[in-house]
């Protein structure tokens, strides 16, 4: 594995940068300080983490309903997300969109996304627009596993396989599709074994350790940018909180989300670091005192940041 | 009462090596139609009950779909945790249940964790994984016959089952862990995907067994030599990090070939530790990242006769019909047709 100690370490940072993001959603949410529904990715921030570090900006993503953790791995700017989030007119939708439409092209971002499985056919779109363009550049469709199921995603599959696309179908298996179990929804249990179906490589990785879904997501990226075709990466891993904030979660039990926890993937990562000299006990203790100072200043812009005028209420309306 | 065990890992024949190689996807679908015909063979023998690991998939109770065999067929009491761990505890407890033998499907991972958990149960290896060497490739209709004879001792045990040789990974002069196939000293920190495939970090490579038609890692030995599963000595090579020594090439996983430089090749007698001499590092075990060796302290590998039991299906169904087992009126028929003409 050809990492450098410098990308371990951003690859902590931005695990960690998404927990504190989460987490700081999780009590506003509570206290009523944002509009709308957030569906938080405390527990899976491997996932995005380690696949998003193979990616440049001129890359591309697409994203989920549970998209805070993708957009922040691919670099999403924290205040604009914040602000969106608060519904404020500085957001990255000018506040009219909220958690799931943040989107940044400049970055590859091309948009969390509200309709589960809609991923799927814009990463395709993204996928033949870079064929055809003959730009080398890849796209990571990142979905869940009550998107498998749907439609659009298998539809996705076949024709990225099909157009021989380069696309990385990363598949966040968190084990419930809202609030209902793989195993009442799923005829399989491995969502990889679907890419024999479609020609294409399927591989299913500990999703909670960050560099095992980096070294098959990269292995992925390259065959993608060789022109050798798409590939599905299943993750396994777990969301700690509900479906969305305020989710009862009483289709689970404490004890599955105890044993998941215990495989939280930030302290796992942070041990094999400083066991290895890559950082030290003072070096995570000064990246997270950074990280929550940039967190407030997102905070704060967001919190300053006016409202939208009620004249901008049809202000890029397109049907 | 005879006792087949059945483990059936839902994990094997989906790592990474589809994606830096070209390792077929190995569907549990797949499996559970192994299973479905293993369970005719052994239906076939006079095995009376089967137990099985349980798995989140359900494998044998899947196989069961769509077949009637007349046979008790019991998961085994256990937590699941899908990990090797379960494969390691269900071999055990089998043995405990009197299992006469360990049906595993896997590849070679999944048979070392089998190891792990019994070394008298006789364990037949079914391949369903990716780097194949221990187990092996063959219709499990058949695989069930010979298992079933096994399990219920209608063949002297000395003409079925053959003692194999395995690799014991020592730590600080202690045995920490085992390899049936091979062990590869990997310089790298991070166990990640588990997979080998970058042969520039693999300085020591050292295996139980080499075969010109291998794959894997052993078939790099194989390539220079030929040593029988279960022979009493193994192979140690020393490769060079670049060029110098003898190049060879082989097929270190489906579909992908590398070129290494061997430096030194020395034979493993029974019991000789060979030091390694790299700290920190990783010890690839069947072909997977497994045992990490932290700054300091003393790995080595050392060869053991006192492997698993192993079913030679070969021999088995060889001395089956040597025995007529399945020949004249009175063998052509199972409990099961027995039981529907009654």
């Amino acid at each position: 594995m050809s990492l450098s100690k410098e990308k371990m370490v951003a690859m902590f940072k931005t695990m960690n940068r998404i927990r504190l993001f989460e987490t700081k959603l999780q009590e506003f949410f509570a206290a009523g300080r944002i509009p709308g529904f957030v569906h938080l990715y405390i527990g899976e921030e491997a996932v995005a983490t380690g696949a998003c570090a193979s990616l440049t900006d001129t890359d591309s993503i697409t994203s989920t309903h549970r998209g805070h953790g993708h957009l922040i791995a691919k670099g999403g700017n924290l205040k604009l997300m914040m602000a969106e989030i608060f519904g404020k007119s500085s957001g990255y939708c000018k506040g009219k969109g909220g958690s799931m439409h943040i989107a940044d092209f400049d970055l590859g971002i091309l948009g969390a996304n509200g309709i589960v499985g809609g991923g799927g056919p814009l990463a395709v779109g993204a996928g033949l627009a870079a064929k055809y363009r003959k730009t080398k550049d890849v796209t990571v469709c990142f979905f869940g596993d009550g998107a498998s199921n749907q439609g659009t995603t298998q539809e996705a599959l076949n024709l990225a396989s099909a157009w021989k696309l380069p696309v990385v179908f990363v598949n966040e298996n968190n084990g419930y599709g809202i609030s209902c179990p793989q195993c009442k929804s799923m005829a399989v249990t491995d969502i990889a074994d679907r890419a024999a179906a479609y020609d294409m490589p399927g591989v299913v990785v500990d999703g909670n350790d960050v560099l095992a879904v980096y070294e098959a997501v990269n292995e992925a990226v390259k065959r993608a940018r060789k022109g050798e075709g798409p590939s599905l990466i299943e993750c396994k891993t777990y969301r700690w909180r509900g479906h969305f904030e305020g989710d009862a979660c009483t289709y689970r039990c404490d004890e599955e989300l105890k044993e998941w926890i215990a495989k939280d993937p930030i302290p796992r990562f942070e041990e094999k670091l400083v066991e290895n000299g890559v950082l030290k006990a003072d070096g995570v203790a000064r990246i997270k005192a950074e990280l929550a100072a940039e967190l407030d200043e997102a905070i704060a812009f967001a919190e300053k940041s006016p409202l939208p005028e009620p004249s901008a209420l049809l202000d890029d309306v397109y049907a | 009462m005879t006792t087949a065990a059945i483990l059936a890992n839902p994990a094997s024949g989906k790592d990474i090596r589809r994606l830096v190689a070209h390792g077929s996807v190995f569907d549990n679908q797949e499996k559970v139609r192994m299973v479905r015909r293993l369970l005719l063979g052994l239906a076939r023998t006079g095995v009376e009950r089967v137990i099985y690991m349980p798995d989140a998939y359900g494998i044998v109770p899947r196989a069961l779909n769509s077949i009637e065999v007349p046979l008790l067929v019991e998961a085994i009491e256990m937590p699941v945790a899908n990990s090797q761990e379960d494969t390691i505890r269900a071999a055990e407890i089998a043995e405990t249940l009197g299992a006469g033998v360990l049906v595993v499907l896997g590849g070679d991972g999944t048979s070392r964790a089998a190891a792990k958990g019994t070394r008298e149960v006789p364990i037949m290896a079914l391949s369903t994984g990716t780097n194949n060497v221990f187990p092996v490739m063959i219709e499990t209709t058949v695989a069930g016959l010979a298992a079933g004879l096994v399990a219920a001792n209608r063949l002297p045990r000395e003409a079925t089952c053959r003692r194999a040789c395995l690799l014991e990974i020592l730590m600080n002069d202690e045995p920490a862990d085992i390899a049936l196939v091979d062990a590869a000293v990997y310089t790298d920190l991070f166990v990640a995907s588990r997979a080998v495939w970058d042969m520039d970090k693999v300085p020591r490579l050292f295996m139980t067994r080499a075969a010109p038609e291998a794959i894997g890692l052993s078939a790099i030995g194989g390539q220079l030599t030929s040593i029988l599963p279960g022979e009493p000595r193994g192979l140690a090579l020393t490769l060079a990090a670049h060029n110098g020594g003898t190049p060879v090439t082989a097929a270190i996983a489906p579909g992908m070939f590398a070129t290494v430089h061997v430096q030194d090749m020395e034979t493993m007698l029974p019991g000789r530790v060979f030091a390694v001499e790299e700290s920190p590092c990783l010890i690839a075990v069947d072909g997977e990242r497994e045992v990490i060796v932290r700054r300091g302290q003393r790995a080595g590998v050392r060869l053991s006769t006192d492997g698993p039991l192993v079913v030679d299906i070969r021999a088995t169904m060889a001395r089956a019909r040597d025995a007529r087992l399945f020949t004249g009126p009175a063998n052509g028929k199972n409990n099961h047709e027995k039981r529907r003409g009654s």
